[in-house]
């Protein structure tokens, strides 16, 4: 069983804005976007290219390797030539810790 | 409960405590040292570099890791799967590193072979393990063959003088305690018309073990020599391995050489195969069972540097859970090596739609009288068959196993060991899982 873990604080990230983390052996992104968090693998399901590198617009990250988008709100791949979504992870506020429950394995 | 190691980290007071400590001849101390060097100045591999970019070491903490310490006489001592029902000439057995029991039939070191924990061996016979330690593998290829190339504690040494047939085979364990670190160096060095068979494998202390292995395998196969030599990686599921392993095969000589990859959260291996005799022949074979979050890298290299040289790589993986294979194989051949004959495949059976398989083949030619040829394919079980089985009165599971072993039979005929043979087979069928 995962649990909430704390991974940030409140005032770490701009928005819009996101960090690569390391979360319980997982490495991770978190996204700030209008005022909401967000967290998905650091992983593009094309060619396992580091999401977190890549550029935020709106809700859509883009692959920095091969350009492929994924939606940060449901990990959705949104354009070729990723096709597979990428794992997201829960994401909630507690006073001024940001915490993140990996998803199951 | 395991010793903990000292989190003092590959450090240079670490090194020179420990090679203070070394019974070795001063050049082997020397290249220790020269590695240090190298592995302090070199950072860990790029995720830019072609060679990394599938495989994701950022969760790996080099600091929390560092010299093995000697393990308790509490803590339980792995056993292996390939030495069962083998009448074997020899043994080395370690645990963190640690030797734990030896022993090697008398009447073959009447005949001037040597086998047993390379550290020992090397303070005895150090000349004549000069023209062969770290000839066949690079320091400086990367950070890991640094590493192990400074830190190395323990290891195998295997030399078989000129004509002499060993038709026993010798085995060599390498256990791990949970948390545990190993840095073994095999060394494998048969001169002309020797034969010999040598049984590697490594174990944990459990399924769930962590830790640590940095390893070095070279093997010296000399003009018509002959080396079965087999390697299975059976770590704990939550163990790094990283491995750069080289065989040099002489003229008219053989190789075969059996990878079996069952363990490890993440391994990282360079297996290279250099044909450097002409007539030169070596086949690989590698079987690979993953599960759960296990990434299982291997990159391959038969390097044709002779002419009338012939290679055979056969690959198979199966992958179930969210794991992942990658390979990358290469053959390379010498401008002057004509006549060769190369051919690589790898399969991937994919058993469950979270698990990922990626095959890599490549040629690089500069020879222009060759055969070389490759292929890879990566699949589901197939629903038909599954179905035809369950006509038979197999339940799903059965039937999954049932075509499951199918697909390695392939290359389980090529494995001419049947302890080798059941071991895989085993080990594998008991970690299939049923999927819909």
């Amino acid at each position: 069983m995962t649990e909430f873990l704390p991974v940030a604080k409140v005032g770490e990230l701009s928005d819009p804005g996101k960090v690569t983390l390391e979360v319980d052996d997982e490495i991770v992104v978190l996204f700030l976007v209008d005022g909401e968090y967000f967290c998905i693998d650091d992983v593009c399901t094309h060619d396992n290219g580091p999401l977190g590198e890549g550029t935020l617009d709106d809700h859509a990250i883009a692959c920095p390797r091969h350009g492929a988008k994924f939606d940060i709100r449901t990990g959705a791949a949104l354009t070729m030539p990723a096709t597979r979504a990428t794992r997201t992870h829960e994401v909630k506020v507690e006073g001024e810790t940001i915490f993140v429950k990996l998803a199951q394995p | 409960m395991s010793q903990a190691t000292i989190a003092t980290g590959f450090t240079q007071d670490a090194f020179d405590a420990f090679v203070a400590e070394c019974d070795e001849p001063g050049w082997m101390t020397d290249l220790r040292r020269d590695a240090l060097q190298r592995f302090l100045a070199l950072p860990l591999p790029d995720r830019q570099n072609e060679e990394w970019m599938r495989t994701d070491i950022r969760t790996l903490h080099l600091d929390r890791y560092g010299l093995p310490n000697e393990p308790g006489d509490d803590v339980p001592r792995p056993q292996g799967l390939l030495r069962r029902g083998v009448e074997l000439a020899g043994h080395v057995e370690t645990l963190d590193g640690y030797l734990q029991s030896a022993e090697f039939d008398r009447k073959w070191a009447e005949q001037g072979v040597v086998f047993g924990s390379l550290p020992r061996l090397i303070a005895e016979h150090g000349d004549k393990l000069k023209p062969y330690m770290y000839q066949a593998l690079d320091p400086g290829y990367d950070k890991f063959s640094a590493l192990h190339a400074a830190f190395w504690t323990s290891g195998t040494l295997l030399y078989v003088p000129r004509g002499v047939m060993v038709d026993e085979p010798l085995y060599a364990l390498s256990a791990m305690t949970n948390g545990g670190v190993d840095l073994g160096h095999t060394l494998v060095i048969l001169e002309d018309g020797a034969t010999a068979t040598l049984l590697a494998e490594t174990s944990h202390a459990d399924e769930d073990a962590a830790g640590f292995h940095c390893g070095g395998v070279e093997l010296h196969v000399g003009p018509r020599a002959n080396l079965r030599y087999v390697n299975l990686q059976n770590w704990g599921s939550k163990t790094w391995h990283f491995a750069h392993q080289k065989g040099r095969v002489g003229q008219d000589a053989g190789i075969q050489w059996t990878i079996g990859a069952l363990g490890g959260k993440l391994a990282k291996v360079n297996q290279h195969v250099a044909l450097v005799g002409r007539g030169a022949t070596a086949q690989v074979n590698g079987i690979m069972f993953t599960e759960g979050k296990q990434h299982l890298c291997y990159h391959t290299l038969q390097h044709h540097e002779a002419p009338e040289c012939r290679s055979d790589l056969l690959y198979k993986g199966a992958l179930q859970d969210r794991s992942r294979i990658v390979w990358r194989g290469m053959i390379k051949v010498d401008p002057g090596a004509q006549k060769t004959d190369g051919y690589q495949r790898n399969d991937n059976l994919i058993l469950n739609r979270e698990a990922r398989a990626d095959s890599i083949p490549g040629l690089e030619i500069e020879a222009d009288d060759v055969r070389c040829t490759h292929g890879a394919t990566s699949g589901k079980v197939d629903e038909e068959q599954i179905f035809y089985c369950q006509t038979r009165g197999l339940s799903r599971k059965e039937a999954v196993r049932t075509i499951v072993t199918g697909f390695f039979q392939q290359v389980s005929d090529r494995i001419t060991i049947e302890s080798v043979r059941e071991a895989l087979a085993e080990a594998i069928s008991l970690r299939i899982k049923e999927f819909e």
